[in-house]
């Protein structure tokens, strides 16, 4: 109980923002990060939809062996890939023993692989791609890409209203604690505790949508002022917001990259099976 | 005549409102101005700003009559982009009108939007005035209240406009911040020849800043006027709840016919008719230093780990000991750790080295719900108080959780004791700032607490809610063991503290009575720190001893009635 006591004190609203906004923005040193979004978007559509259609366990091993190496490159917090090894391990483990349950043996464990194996090539890829993309390189990707304006302001928006999200949800959840009442004993496996916890997490968020509601109507005023719309119509804007996207040798070298190492897994796919 | 604003006969009504805000409104401002818009809540005073770039009419369609000109352009027939160029307008909620996630994207949003080449120089240009250019590579959200109040500031001025609309600068800032940016508008004003306009509540920046005054009361104008006859309305001002200074209020009161406005004046004016005789002055009782101090701080520290992974000190070798009956005022910059240390009172956060203990429990072993039982912490923002969906529900929602008996009595008591009742049944989130404040306070006084933690509980509130709340703090000594407010109020602390704490990057430089911090010139400029103008004259006066209202320094007069040669001493002014 005490290593969860102390998991969740690490785990505060600051330490959850600090980590999100990191994934967004705090690694665009990296290689990966300062390649072109359309390269980035490219490279995706492969590794995002190939593995669906890709039952070679030896392919998909050599795409997992590329996706772990590019996710490390990027230096993505360890907090995401905590998330997702829990997301897998929960999905995988949940049809395991759902199998069981309907007369599924051990042999299930082989087609569950190939499955896992999938999930994970295209979160990572998902990973690499989109953490290592800061929000405004992504929304300026999308731009490029002739996707509406107003899709890639409503990213960089959203990210900017994030940590004021967070800060005020903080405050509202610290706010019903303040006042409201724990359970006098925390229950069997802390479980009255946990359910306190959990009701108040849910209530919190219907103050939280009333107040970031007023907060939007300044915002909206403050944009139409600063010629927002305008932007929108106007295709010089999108010009000089696209002005600082240019494919370059590090792009077509990563591509090139990953073209030959999928050219060689695919042909010695032919000649190892296991 | 250079006229860049006229705006005849407005009168404006919002869609679903019962009456007009604006009516038959006449104005006329000129090219250079730096002009103070005051009044009472809801005279119309944000209302009348958003017609110069034509928010209203355009933005919300009300009921809209007259003619307004904004540097020769009709708003009618411009659009809100157009005037924008022109009018530069910072909000009062400032922090939701920056929309980029970096200081300099910020900054130069406005000009890309307009398709402008030049935009990240313009954007460069604009953080340059406000002297923010070393920090455009930052993130939005690591900067300070001032800093993002700049920022709004420098968003506007990357269009080069020639008006400024600033919207209450002193409502969230402190006051050295409200400085920093009245400094810099002053600068935009006097060296680039901007046209200011902004509302405001404080009449000492007024005197400081601005050469004319526009009143308005319940959406006309009074009248607009320049700034040393504007302020020197003692009385319609006060019946209209806007403080004017205090030396103008106490010669006011004291029957002079001109008023002096500002420090010096007022030393002037004083100087020959103060009384020199010391009146019978009850100074507070020093509280007795008891066994149990009600809260006690033992070397307490408290960091957090920041954006770029540094660990950020907020307090170091706290060492307090706080006893009952004692009134503790918590004084310092923004940024100095005044809000942490009431936090970590209530048990939100737990102080990272050190002991603190309230009624000799230890914080740090109980859970915030338990220090409820003792403590009640009424927030900056009252909107973050409310969880429940109305007035009453939320005042009740303490005593009902905890099962109290007959609490219902209770909160109809306080809900009367509040001015509640006809707003019981409203949202919260709803109402007016000092209605806001109001319903907050009375959350905090249904609790029933031993201590209570006040978080700048007078910061934008017109006259008649800080009256009403001073009242309730009164009160509050009666059944509270102990009060502790942070503020950045110097009249409030001057009023009211018989003990002040001064913070200073999370450090305790200065314990003790206002009298000597008031006394010690030196200590309150590294804190940050302004006197009331009653306290500085009175220094300057060098009486003694020193009077820390306006009421004390009248009463000094009328203590020695024979030696009162008004007459006299008005006709010097």
């Amino acid at each position: 109980m005490a290593a969860a006591k102390s998991f969740a004190d690490k785990l505060s609203f600051e330490q959850i923002k600090i980590e999100l906004l990191n994934t967004a923005y705090g690694n665009d040193r990296t290689l990966i990060a300062k390649l072109d979004p359309r390269t980035l978007f490219l490279w995706y559509t492969f590794f995002g939809i190939a593995p669906w259609f890709i039952y070679s366990k030896m392919i998909l091993a050599g795409m997992l062996v590329f996706v772990i190496g590019t996710t490390i490159m990027t230096k993505v917090s360890r907090l995401i890939i905590f998330i997702l090894i829990m997301g897998l391990l929960g999905e995988s483990g949940y049809l395991l023993i759902a199998s069981f349950f309907f007369g599924g043996n051990l042999g299930i464990i082989v087609p569950l692989l190939t499955l896992t194996m999938k999930l994970s090539v295209i979160s990572l890829a998902s990973i690499t791609a989109f953490c290592s993309m800061s929000p405004e390189r992504l929304g300026e990707g999308l731009l490029r890409i002739g996707v509406p304006g107003q899709v890639s302001f409503s990213i960089s928006y959203g990210y900017r209203m994030l940590p004021t999200l967070f800060e005020e949800y903080n405050h509202i959840f610290m706010s019903y604690r303040l006042r409201g009442k724990s359970p006098e004993k925390h229950g069997l496996f802390y479980f009255r505790t946990v359910i306190y916890f959990i009701k108040l997490a849910v209530k919190s968020f219907y103050p939280l949508l009333l107040s970031m509601a007023k907060r939007a109507r300044t915002t909206v005023e403050a944009l139409e002022t600063k010629g927002g719309q305008y932007a929108f119509r106007n295709p010089a804007v999108k010009k000089l917001k696209l002005a600082k996207l240019r494919i370059g040798k590090n792009d077509y070298f990563f591509l090139l990259i990953s073209v030959l190492y999928l050219m060689s897994i695919f042909i010695s796919s032919h000649y190892v099976q296991f | 005549m250079n006229e860049l604003i006229h705006v005849e006969n407005v009168t404006f009504q919002y869609p679903g409102a019962e009456h007009p805000v604006l009516k038959k409104m006449n104005l006329s401002v000129e090219k250079g101005e730096f002009l103070a818009v005051i009044g009472s809540n809801g005279s119309g005073k944000s209302t009348l700003c958003k017609l110069f770039n034509g928010l209203i009419p355009h933005f919300y369609t009300g009921d809209f009559e007259g003619s307004v000109t904004v540097n020769g352009l009709n708003i009618l027939n411009s659009s809100v982009a157009d005037l924008s160029c022109h009018v530069g307008y910072v909000f009062q909620d400032f922090e939701n009108q920056l929309v980029q996630a970096r200081v300099l994207e910020d900054a130069s949003f406005a000009p890309l939007n307009f398709g402008m080449e030049d935009y990240l120089q313009r954007g460069r240009r604009a953080l340059e005035l406000v002297g923010l250019a070393h920090l455009a590579d930052e993130f939005v959200w690591q900067l300070s209240g001032g800093q993002k109040h700049l920022l709004a500031l420098a968003g506007c001025l990357a269009m080069n406009p020639d008006i400024i609309v600033i919207d209450e600068p002193t409502a969230q800032l402190d006051p050295y911040h409200a400085k920093e940016i009245y400094e810099v508008l002053k600068k935009l004003n006097k060296q680039y020849g901007k046209t200011i306009i902004s509302i405001e509540h404080h009449t000492e920046f007024i005197a400081e800043y601005c050469d004319t005054v526009l009143l308005l009361n319940k959406g006309s104008v009074i009248w607009k006027r320049p700034m040393r006859q504007a302020l020197s309305e003692v009385d319609l001002l006060t019946e209209l709840n806007i403080y004017p200074p205090q030396a103008a209020q106490a010669a006011s009161r004291l029957g002079a016919d001109h008023v002096p406005i500002t420090l010096n004046e007022a030393v002037a004016f004083f100087k020959e008719m103060i009384p020199r005789s010391t009146p019978s002055v009850t100074k507070p009782e020093p509280v007795q230093a008891q066994e149990e101090p009600v809260i006690r701080f033992d070397q307490v520290g408290f960091s957090y780990k920041s954006m770029n992974k540094k660990q950020a000190q907020v307090l170091k070798n706290i060492n307090l000991s706080l006893f009952k009956g004692e009134q503790v005022a918590i004084v310092g910059n923004n940024g100095a750790g005044k809000s942490t240390l009431l936090r970590l009172i209530t048990g939100v956060k737990k102080p990272e080295s050190g002991t603190l203990t309230v009624r000799s429990q230890s914080v740090a072993s109980c859970t915030p719900e338990k220090m409820a039982d003792h403590v009640a912490y009424i927030y900056q923002n009252p909107e973050q108080m409310f969880i429940d969906d109305s007035v009453k529900k939320d005042v009740a929602f303490f005593p009902k959780a905890r099962k109290i008996k007959d609490y219902e009595n209770k909160i109809d008591e306080i809900l009367e004791q509040f001015d509640l009742v006809d707003l019981q049944d409203k949202d919260s989130r709803l109402m007016s700032g000092g209605q806001q404040r109001r319903a907050s306070l009375a959350i905090g006084a249904a609790m029933n607490p031993s201590v209570i933690l006040l978080d700048e509980p007078t910061a934008s509130l017109d006259m008649a809610t800080r009256k009403h709340l001073t009242q309730f703090i009164l009160k509050l000594k009666e059944q509270i063991d102990l009060v502790m407010i942070a503020t950045h109020d110097m009249q409030l602390v001057s009023e009211w503290a018989t003990r002040v704490i001064v913070l200073h990057h999370g450090q305790i430089i200065f314990d003790g009575g206002k009298e000597e911090l008031f006394s010690n010139p030196a200590l309150m400029d590294k804190a940050g720190l302004v006197p009331p103008q009653i306290v500085t004259l009175s220094l300057a006066l060098n009486v003694d001893p020193v009077d820390y209202s306006v009421d004390s320094f009248i009463n000094r007069f009328k203590e020695v009635p024979e030696e009162w040669p008004l007459q006299k001493a008005s006709q010097i002014n």
